[in-house]
């Protein structure tokens, strides 16, 4: 590293406070389990049903599907 | 690796809880360490250390017991804090973020004005993700090159290149904004 290279150095340590702290300061395996037991997301079967119902729509009448887009 | 680390890393990748709590409980410190190297804030490297965790809880079945897990968590860590570096200028313009985090949990030298320490965190904030976390990383972490080579999955000179493009970048943005280092 040259001279130059050393000043940016300087200049990036001391504007942003040198090293970072790398002490965690408290445990995080509470909220880790938090997160773990926390139900997952489940779709309900009827929109699953809605939704195929609305793609076997589409299929078979598919001059359906600009009124559809304007809906949405 | 002795017997009861394998041991205790196959019951991980069974899903067994209390495995995953003592694997947890002995690199949540190192993981979070290496993320807040990397990210420079204490909220986010901890929000970044339990995202950490929870990819590895959800690719445990991938995990192979025998390959040393704190490698395997740095890199997953590494890949998260890019994707966070790279999210967070849009987020947040970091003309005044990085600096007003800079100065609320780092203690930057009090002879540089807040106008350079501004300055230089605009410059960057400015840089791609790879090239910012390489040149904080060997810089202002001072962290050897073999490390962060290790951890981005790249080779010694490949950093090298990194730290040597973001130099450049740097200097020429700094110089942009009236700062000659």
């Amino acid at each position: 590293m040259n001279e130059r290279d050393e000043a940016l150095k300087e200049l990036l340590k001391r504007a942003t406070g040198g090293p970072a702290d790398p002490e965690l300061k408290h445990d995080l395996w509470p909220e880790m389990l938090r997160r773990l037991e926390r139900p997952p997301v489940r779709i309900p079967w009827w929109d699953w049903a809605l939704a195929a119902a609305l793609l076997l729509c589409l299929l078979l009448f598919p001059e359906t599907i600009p009124a559809v887009l304007y809906q949405l | 690796m002795t017997g009861t680390v394998e041991a205790e890393l196959e019951q991980f990748t069974r899903g067994d809880i209390q495995a995953f709590e003592t694997l947890f409980r002995e690199y949540q410190g190192k993981v979070y360490a290496w993320i807040v190297r990397i990210v420079r804030d204490p909220g986010a490297a901890e929000d970044l250390t339990l995202e950490t965790f929870w990819r590895i809880y959800r690719a445990r079945a991938r995990f192979d017991p025998r390959r040393p897990f704190g490698a395997w968590a740095r890199r997953i860590a590494t890949n998260l804090a890019l994707e966070h570096l790279s999210r967070r200028p849009a987020e947040k313009p970091l003309d005044d973020g990085l600096a007003r985090r800079a100065a609320a949990t780092l203690t930057p030298d009090s002879a540089i004005g807040a106008e350079v320490r501004a300055k230089v965190a605009a410059a960057l904030g400015e840089l791609p993700a790879k090239l910012r976390a390489a040149v904080t990383l060997a810089m202002i972490e001072e962290t050897p090159y073999a490390e962060i080579a290790d951890a981005l999955g790249i080779s010694i000179n490949g950093v090298k290149s990194r730290v040597f493009r973001a130099v450049r970048l740097l200097r020429r943005s700094l110089e942009k904004r009236g700062v000659c280092p």
